[in-house]
This record gives structure tokens, C-alpha cells and sequence, in this order.
């Protein structure tokens, strides 16, 4: 089970990355699109070589279109499957000056709390996804640009919103585990910033 | 109750929360909640229709899109092998000296922070190249580790800079100007700490050995190797300053670059690439999440009108501007031993800005803004050097087994001190950090 749980937010996490990783490659792409665009429409290329750079033109050398709504939604996307990640390694930002001084017991109990509230809010906030998801679906609503439809974007993190909340249930228990028994069963550490 | 009378009621329950340990962003989400909650006179229906869109549209927002580009630019940079370039470069140049191998940490660091957004990123980077070499030479165990942790902080002065980027959106500034308002104070703060270095092998001159000088030939080449830093950094903030393209295409590119050298330094395999995207998406996550709370409780604050009842409320003590910005960045210093910065910044500047807007300083409200947010910026980040728990201090003696923690909080005394000596320095004469944008 911890196995499964912990190869369901890498595997999450690694597909969120990709995303981003192919954001950045398609933003560079389309900001060296963009460059040339107004280099071929500059005087040389306009006066000297017509041809050549509106064959260039023509083949579409230019800034991607919608490039910034696939940025938002793509990113979007891949911060909701970082979330089991983050989940998982209990990465949370926290302050424990004032806690580290309490008993083992008492501290294990405290955090074993706090997983159980971050789980229901996070089920929460998921939940309401889903409501605005059949709100897009409903209005069919589409993007400015691309003209896909926007309810697309929130079922993509959905899906990984889901990925989140089952993770995050799965940490609640075994906060609880580390709590009654003792042990350590996560992996802990502190967030950094 | 009041609105008004919920929004300061809030704070006590926030504040109380956190010392409980509970995860900041889950803190700040649950008041913002409950907040909203009074405030609509127990209708939850509002809050669960806000709900639906405010979390895809904060994870979707443009502007904070730079965010998760910027961290796996970091990520990256980590990879690249530039940070034993630029440690080897400033090594030759300023190693020979006593206290020297120390300065050239301090120098690698800045030149890092160039390309890394995040401090304990850059602590723990450069310590892993510098720390060995700082032993070889005879360096303490706490002047290294305090000196290391001390120039992580480098990495979020020095932009790009990821608490910038939040505090630009926070207070609708503009990132460019930021990140060039930044420029100066950091290179005084790299200065301010070679200064301390030199005074403090004067002081303990067992602490630090000394070595032969290299050749100058040897400088240059040493020199010539870090090119790719200057390129990515002259491209991201240079491209992000002449207005060729927005932030986040700037952190695309940039990310995009330093990839490419990771890739061509030979040490981004398949396995550390899959580190390297963990490691992003967590850290990325754990922002978001607490920006996500800072939202919610940042509405209902400004729906409670505390941040303006607090701001009439001090311009009507008649207070000095200067005594108020005293106040507020020994608030922060305090505060930041005990809370990490960006929290901390989320928490504070919608209540400190608008006081600060409301104020006098003889100044366009835009300088202001962006004086506040730079001397912000330091103040929380000496935070990461403090005792007890200064967060670099943590990472960077986690890599050095041999030194107690006691020897590195006595040495990084010494940082703070220039710290503070700067902030003082940056407040009394707004224009150095004002100088690049006039």
C-alpha cells in the first residue's frame, strides 16, 4: 500500500513536470517565433528578400497562438499533481519552534491533527473543482484564442485534484498510525522556501 | 460582530494556530474560511461559489506561472556544474588571500544567485563545492558553515528572486523594476560580507589558512568558464528590463537555458532529472498552497477593512514615516527568526504596504514601493541566518558533520551584524536602491 500510494504521487508529480517541462519548451519556441517574426518584417527582409521571408511567414514562423492560455492551463495542471507529492513528503511549510520542546507522543498526536484537517480541506477544495468543472461543462464556455473548451482545463486538474485527495486520505491514516503506534511510516521533513 | 472586529479577531486565532504547528498555507486557509463565513452571517453558500473557480484561477494565473519556471530554473542551475565554475573562478582570483577562500564563496554565491532564484538552493549548492575546499585549507569548521549559509542568502537578493515575484503581485508592482532595484543592495550585501570575512580572520587568524597565489593566465581561463552564468543572467533580467519579453518567458528561457548546460555538462540524466521534478514540484507545491490560503485570508482581511482601519490609524498617531519603517523591519526581524519568509511575507505586506503607502518618505509612492519591498527582502532573509532557526544554517550544517551547530550560530553573528549595518545603510539613503531606476 505505502509502495502504491508513494509510486501514484511520484508517477503524478513526474507527468505534472513533463507538462511543465514542455511549457517551457513550447514559450521558447514561441518567443524565438516571435523574434524572427519581426526580424523577417524588418526593412532587409522586406525590401531585399520579399520572397524568401514571407515563404518563412507563410510557413508560420511566428509567436505560437494561444501559447499563454496553454501556459496557464498546462501549469494549472501540473501544480494540482505536485500536490500528492507535496503531500506525501509532508513539505508543507510549518513552524515548530514552539512544539519541538513538547513530548514525542504529544507532537506525533499534533501533526497526526493537522493531516487529518489539511486532508479534509484539500477533499474540499477538490469537491468545489469538480463544481465549477460542471459549471464549464454546462456553459460550454470557450478560451479567447484556441477556442477549446475551458471545463478541458479543470478536468485535466481534476483528475489530478483526485490523485491529491487520495494521497492526502492515505496520509491522514498513516499520520494517525505514526500517532497510535509510535513509528515513523512517512517520510518527514520541513518545506523549503 | 464587526467586520472589522473579525479581522483583528483573526490574528490571535492565525497566530495560534501556527505555533500549534499547523501547516502555514492549511492556517491561513482555514481563517480566510471562517472569515468569510462570519462575515456572510453563516451563509456558507458564497464561500462554497468562490470556492468552485479561486483555486484553478490562482494556479492558473499568469503571473504566477514565473513561480514553478523559476524553481526548476534552480533546479537546474544546481545540475549545471556553474557552480564549481564560478567557486574555482573567484577562488583564483581572491583564494591566496587570508580569509580568501571564504570570499571566493561569497563571490560564487552571488554569481549563483544570478541564476537561482532561492537561498537554501544556493546555500546548499555552493556548500557542497565549497565546503571541502574551505576544510583543505584550513578554514573552521563554524567560520565555513556560517560564511556558506550567509552567502545562500545571496540567492534571493540577488535576482531572479522568487519572494520578489510574490511581493511584486502582492503590491501590483512591476517585476522588472524590482529585479533592478535589487541589483545594487545585493552586491552591497556580497561586499558587506567579504568586509565581515576580512575583519573576522583579523580578529581569529587561526580560523582561516592560506595558499599560494595562481597565475593570472590561470584567473582568466578560470574566468572565461563561467560564461553561461553572465549569458542567462544578462538574458533573463537584460530580456525581462528592455521589455522583450514578460517575466514569465523570461523564467521559460531561462529555465530552458540553464537545462541545456546541465544537459551539456554531462550530469542531467534520466534518474536526476526525475529528482530534479520531484524536488520542483514539491517545493512548487508547498508555494502554491500557501499562496492559495494567503488569498483567501488576504480577501476577507480586505473585506474586514483592517488593512485601511490599521493604515488611517497610524498616519493618525502623527507618528515619523521613519519611526513606523523602523518598527516594521525590527517586526520582521524578529518575526523572521521564527517563521520562513515567503509565509511571512504573504502574511505581513497586505497589512504593512497599504501603512506604509499612507506614509511621507518624500518620495513617488511607485519608489516607495519598491524601496519597502527590497528592504523587506533582506530583512526576512536575515531570518534564514539567525538563531535558532535560520533555515540555511540548518542545510548547510546537515553537510558538515564535524561542526557543532553552537560554532556556526557564534561565527554567523558576525553576517548578521553586516546585515543589519546594511539595512540601516539601505534606509537612511533610499536612493542606492533607487539608483538604477532613475
Amino acid at each position: 500500500m505505502h509502495r502504491l500510494i508513494r509510486s501514484l504521487a511520484h508517477v503524478t508529480a513526474l507527468i505534472g513536470g513533463a507538462v511543465l517541462v514542455a511549457l517551457i519548451a513550447m514559450t521558447t519556441l514561441s518567443i524565438v517565433g516571435r523574434s524572427m517574426n519581426k526580424f523577417l518584417h524588418g526593412d532587409f527582409f522586406e525590401t531585399q528578400m520579399t520572397g524568401f521571408s514571407q515563404f518563412l511567414l507563410d510557413l508560420g514562423v511566428g509567436e505560437i497562438n494561444g501559447n499563454y492560455e496553454l501556459l496557464e492551463a498546462g501549469v494549472a495542471f501540473a501544480i494540482f499533481s505536485f500536490l500528492p507529492v507535496c503531500q506525501f513528503y509532508g513539505a508543507h511549510a510549518s513552524v515548530d519552534v514552539f512544539t519541538s520542546a513538547l513530548p514525542d507522543r504529544f507532537s506525533r498526536w499534533l501533526i497526526a491533527f493537522w493531516e487529518v484537517v489539511l486532508t479534509s480541506v484539500i477533499i474540499l477544495i477538490i469537491w468545489r473543482l469538480y463544481g465549477g468543472l460542471e459549471r464549464y461543462l454546462g456553459n460550454g464556455e470557450t478560451t479567447l484564442f484556441l477556442q477549446f473548451p475551458v471545463w478541458w482545463a479543470y478536468a485535466a486538474s481534476f483528475s489530478a485534484g483526485v490523485v491529491a485527495c487520495i494521497v492526502a486520505v492515505y496520509c491522514a491514516f498513516a499520520r494517525i498510525g505514526e500517532a497510535v503506534t509510535g513509528t515513523m511510516i512517512l517520510p518527514s521533513e520541513h518545506g523549503e522556501h | 460582530m464587526s467586520n472589522i472586529e473579525l479581522g483583528f479577531w483573526s490574528f490571535p486565532v492565525l497566530l495560534l494556530m501556527v505555533f500549534l504547528r499547523a501547516p502555514i498555507g492549511l492556517a491561513m486557509l482555514l481563517c480566510g474560511f471562517g472569515g468569510w463565513f462570519m462575515a456572510m452571517g453563516g451563509n456558507p453558500t458564497p464561500l462554497l461559489a468562490k470556492l468552485k473557480s479561486e483555486t484553478y484561477t490562482t494556479f492558473s494565473s499568469y503571473s504566477l506561472t514565473i513561480i514553478p519556471l523559476f524553481l526548476l530554473m534552480g533546479q537546474f542551475a544546481t545540475l549545471s556544474g556553474m557552480s564549481s565554475a564560478l567557486f574555482r573562478a573567484a577562488e583564483s582570483f581572491v583564494g591566496h588571500r587570508r580569509g580568501g577562500v571564504a570570499m571566493a564563496a561569497v563571490g560564487a554565491c552571488a554569481g549563483f544567485g544570478a541564476i537561482c532564484g532561492s537561498s537554501l538552493a544556493t546555500a546548499a549548492t555552493m556548500s557542497k563545492v565549497a565546503l571541502p575546499e574551505l576544510k583543505r585549507y584550513g578554514y573552521s569548521g563554524g567560520f565555513s558553515t556560517a560564511t556558506l549559509a550567509a552567502g545562500g542568502t545571496l540567492g534571493i537578493l540577488i535576482p531572479p528572486s522568487v519572494i520578489l515575484v510574490i511581493y511584486a503581485i502582492l503590491t501590483e508592482q512591476n517585476i522588472a523594476k524590482l529585479f533592478l532595484a535589487a541589483f545594487i543592495p545585493g552586491i552591497l550585501a556580497a561586499l558587506g560580507y567579504v568586509l565581515t570575512i576580512s575583519i573576522y580572520v583579523r580578529l581569529y587568524p587561526d580560523a582561516a589558512g592560506t595558499r599560494p597565489p595562481v597565475p593570472m593566465a590561470e584567473r582568466f581561463k578560470a574566468l572565461a568558464q563561467t560564461w553561461p552564468v553572465m549569458a542567462i543572467f544578462m538574458m533573463v533580467v537584460g530580456g525581462i528590463y528592455l521589455g522583450w519579453f514578460t517575466p514569465t518567458e523570461a523564467a521559460a528561457i531561462g529555465a530552458a537555458a540553464t537545462g541545456l548546460v546541465a544537459l551539456v555538462s554531462g550530469s542531467l540524466g534520466w534518474a536526476i532529472l526525475k529528482q530534479s521534478l520531484i524536488g520542483t514540484a514539491r517545493t512548487t507545491a508547498m508555494i502554491f498552497f500557501i499562496v492559495l490560503g494567503a488569498g483567501f485570508y488576504n480577501g476577507f482581511l480586505a473585506l474586514s477593512g483592517v488593512p485601511q482601519f490599521m493604515a488611517d490609524w497610524v498616519v493618525g498617531q502623527g507618528l515619523s514615516p521613519w519611526l513606523v519603517l523602523t518598527i516594521i523591519l525590527v517586526f520582521y526581524l524578529i518575526f523572521g527568526c521564527l517563521m520562513d519568509s515567503l509565509s511571512m511575507i504573504l502574511l505581513t505586506v497586505p497589512i504593512f504596504f497599504p501603512v506604509i503607502s499612507a506614509m511621507d518618505f518624500g518620495m513617488s509612492p511607485e519608489h516607495v514601493a519598491i524601496w519597502f519591498g527590497i528592504l523587506v527582502l533582506i530583512v526576512v532573509e536575515v531570518g534564514l541566518i539567525t538563531p535558532p532557526v535560520g533555515m540555511n544554517l540548518f542545510i548547510i550544517n546537515s553537510m558538515d558533520k564535524e561542526t557543532p551547530m553552537t560554532d556556526t550560530y557564534k561565527t554567523v553573528m558576525f553576517f548578521v551584524g553586516s546585515d543589519i549595518v546594511r539595512v540601516i545603510i539601505l534606509v537612511a539613503f533610499p536612493s542606492i536602491t533607487l539608483f538604477l531606476l532613475s
